[in-house]
């Protein structure tokens, strides 16, 4: 399985992480850790999220970017996994 | 109503309706709906009142593909909800830009396990391309113009919008908002034109693979055109049928895929570039992806992004509008050699229409029926071996022409969705071809045809089985036939007659062409039963993981 971190921004707007994580399980990719943040003033989300999956990340990022209320996704090349402590980190299927 | 733009959330949603032209809508009023069924009492909105709410969503799909525009539905909370859902998978499926509009329980309520409560938000995610709830009676106006907005813009979908009870009760000033268009925030990479067309004009063996896109983007001018000017042999998905025929195209080799022509599937597999116009190389169109035009490089035209190389990687994407892009390759080709072939595989391949015996052949009743119905008439499908008959026996000038539930394969689509097209086109001829496993699962819309007196005559295939699935059992389930069998059916012509329709059954070849006749001269509703042999297969038929040129045929 490869690994990947994603940068999502998105507009803070009803249910956007719940579509992010319906796409993410739908399209074969498993979620290994997540982070979202708001920031209040320009009601901009960031979420951060590890995923795995033995599927092209392209995929995944095609779908996510679909989604109405996305305003960018970015595979963030620069991480080292093991290092993802601030992460919140799952240990389910999800 | 009191003053000039003084409204409740129920009379604002009818207002914006109209703002968009929609003057028609499908639905069933409940409890948590009750405030806007009220508001529609005072409005001048039509409601055609369905009998089970999924076919409310077909009806407006039907609406929505014969005619371009957004369809409508609504449907009260919990189950009423629920019954849309299917609706809104086939038209996800499909591309189909509907609204749903959904009654939700009050908010203070919600969350609580209510009565008729469901999370309908929530199912939404998995079955529309956007949704909302509206929470705020204040967000109601500008929530249905994206809503609009959205299910039109791009790739089309339907979207789903949420309105608690008391959202609809509440006093709201009109904003008089302006329609709003969606900013379309997908960057699309510059078109390799150039690439692209230095791989068509170096192609020996060209084949243009048209699909559903094409319609709904308006294109067929620029397809039909496009095939013209380069001499390029064409094929067509099921959903793209209607935008080349082979009355102005000499090239044009039918529906490609599991239930396709040889001649499609066999000068696809050999072709060395497939041009992909509104496709999305789908699997009854493949067969097994590995094995799919082996040897083609891809030109692939799309609007959706995520399209490109989802299934098959394309050497040249072009992203965007087709109807901008795919005048863009416009050039002559010399590939004389390749259309001889396929000049040569379209005869050699032709449909064959002599059956043996007085039963009736379902190929020939449905070539007849299509040859004699007046033009631009709308045909829609249920799904099943029907369907497929349909698909490849019938001749469509349109894509609007021809209304089947492709990607989800939806039985129960055909009836609800021709009372959509029958609505949208009064002028126009519908006719619904159904089987008898299909005619049964939304057989209640007979009353709305009823009610409304629509004309839609329904050209009934009974086999007395779940034909396709009875195939499949004979073919790859060493014939053991579980649960296929419908010789029980009722009696169809009393049934029909029991709505208030005229209907006829047929059992004979003799009998086939003054019975066509019969119906289509008939002022009203018609239903057509035409009883076949249950062990009539659909040829030729790809097996499942196979490649398009291992067909199997009728032997
Ligand atoms: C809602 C739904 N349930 C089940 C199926 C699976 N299915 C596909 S074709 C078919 C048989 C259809 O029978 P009928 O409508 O009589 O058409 P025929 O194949 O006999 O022409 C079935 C059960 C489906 N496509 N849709």
């Amino acid at each position: 399985m490869n690994q990947y971190q994603l940068i999502i921004m998105a507009d803070d707007k009803q249910v956007v992480l719940e579509r992010i994580l319906q796409v993410t399980r739908y399209r074969g990719f498993l979620i290994n850790g997540i982070s979202a943040e708001v920031n209040t003033g320009t009601k901009v989300a960031t979420i951060i999220m590890q995923v795995s999956s033995e599927r092209p990340i392209e995929l995944l990022v095609d779908q996510v970017n679909k989604l109405i209320d996305i305003k960018s996704v970015s595979v963030d090349n620069s991480v080292a996994f093991e290092n993802s402590a601030t992460l919140l980190k799952l240990s389910t299927q999800n | 109503m009191t003053t000039e733009n003084q409204f409740t959330g129920g009379s604002l949603l009818f207002d914006v309706l109209q703002q968009h032209g929609v003057n028609e809508v499908f639905g069933y009023p409940g409890g948590a709906i009750m405030p806007i069924y009220d508001a529609l009492y005072d409005s001048d909105v039509k409601h055609y009142l369905v009998r089970h709410e999924q076919g409310a969503a077909f009806s407006a799909i039907g609406y929505a593909r014969a005619t371009g525009k957004v369809g409508v539905c609504l449907a009260t909370s919990g189950p009423g909800a629920t019954n849309l859902i299917t609706g809104l998978a086939d038209a996800l499926a499909d591309s189909i830009p509907i609204v749903a509009i959904t009654g939700q329980v009050a908010t203070t309520a919600m969350g609580s396990d209510a009565f008729q409560e469901i999370d309908v938000f929530g199912l939404s995610l998995a079955c529309t391309k956007h949704s909302f709830q509206v929470r705020d009676v204040n967000d109601l106006e500008s929530v249905l113009h994206q809503a609009f907005a959205i299910a039109l813009e791009g790739r089309q979908g339907p979207v789903l919008v949420d309105i608690p009870k008391d959202v609809q009760l509440a006093a709201v000033q009109k904003q008089c908002l302006k329609v709003s268009t969606i900013p379309n925030k997908v960057k699309l990479p510059p078109a390799d034109v150039t690439k692209a067309l230095s791989l068509l004009t170096t192609a020996r063996k060209p084949i243009l693979y048209v699909g559903g896109g094409v319609g709904m983007a308006n294109a067929i001018d620029e397809v039909r055109s496009f095939a013209k000017e380069t001499g390029m042999p064409s094929v067509s998905t099921l959903k793209g049928l209607g935008a080349l025929s082979s009355d102005d195209n000499p090239y044009y080799l039918g529906m490609l895929g599991m239930h396709g022509t040889k001649a499609a599937n066999i000068a696809v597999q050999e072709c060395d570039l497939l041009v992909a116009v509104g496709a999305r190389f789908d699997d009854r169109v493949t067969g097994k992806l590995t094995e799919f035009a082996p040897n083609a490089r891809i030109i692939h035209f799309d609007i959706d992004t995520a399209e490109i190389n989802k299934r098959r990687f394309a050497d040249a994407p072009i992203l965007g509008d087709l109807k901008a892009n795919v005048p863009l390759l416009s050039c002559q080709l010399e590939i004389e050699e390749w259309q001889n072939k396929i000049v040569e595989m379209k005869q050699d391949f032709g449909w064959q229409y002599d059956h043996p015996g007085q039963g009736i052949f379902a190929p020939s009743v449905l070539k007849e029926v299509s040859e004699k119905a007046p033009k631009n008439t709308c045909v829609t499908t249920d799904v099943g071996q029907h369907q497929m008959w349909a698909a490849q026996h019938m001749n469509f000038d349109d894509p609007h022409n021809f209304l089947t539930s492709g990607g989800m394969g939806t039985m129960g689509f055909g009836l609800p969705a021709a009372i959509g097209a029958q609505v949208s086109r009064p002028n126009d001829m519908v006719i619904a071809v159904t089987g008898d496993g299909s005619f049964m699962m939304n057989i209640q819309e007979l009353g709305t045809i009823k009610r409304f007196n629509l004309p839609v005559k329904v050209v009934l295939i009974d086999n007395e089985k779940l034909g396709m699935v009875r195939q499949w059992q004979d073919l790859f389930f060493q014939g053991r036939l579980s649960e296929t069998d419908l010789s029980d059916n009722p009696d169809f012509v009393m049934l029909a007659n029991a709505f208030g329709i005229k209907a006829k059954q047929i059992t004979t070849k003799a009998e086939v062409s003054d019975a066509i006749a019969e119906m289509i001269d008939h002022d009203g509703p018609y239903v057509l039963q035409v009883c076949i042999d249950a062990l009539d297969n659909v040829w030729p038929l790809v097996p499942p993981e196979t490649a398009n040129d291992k067909m199997m045929e009728s032997t």
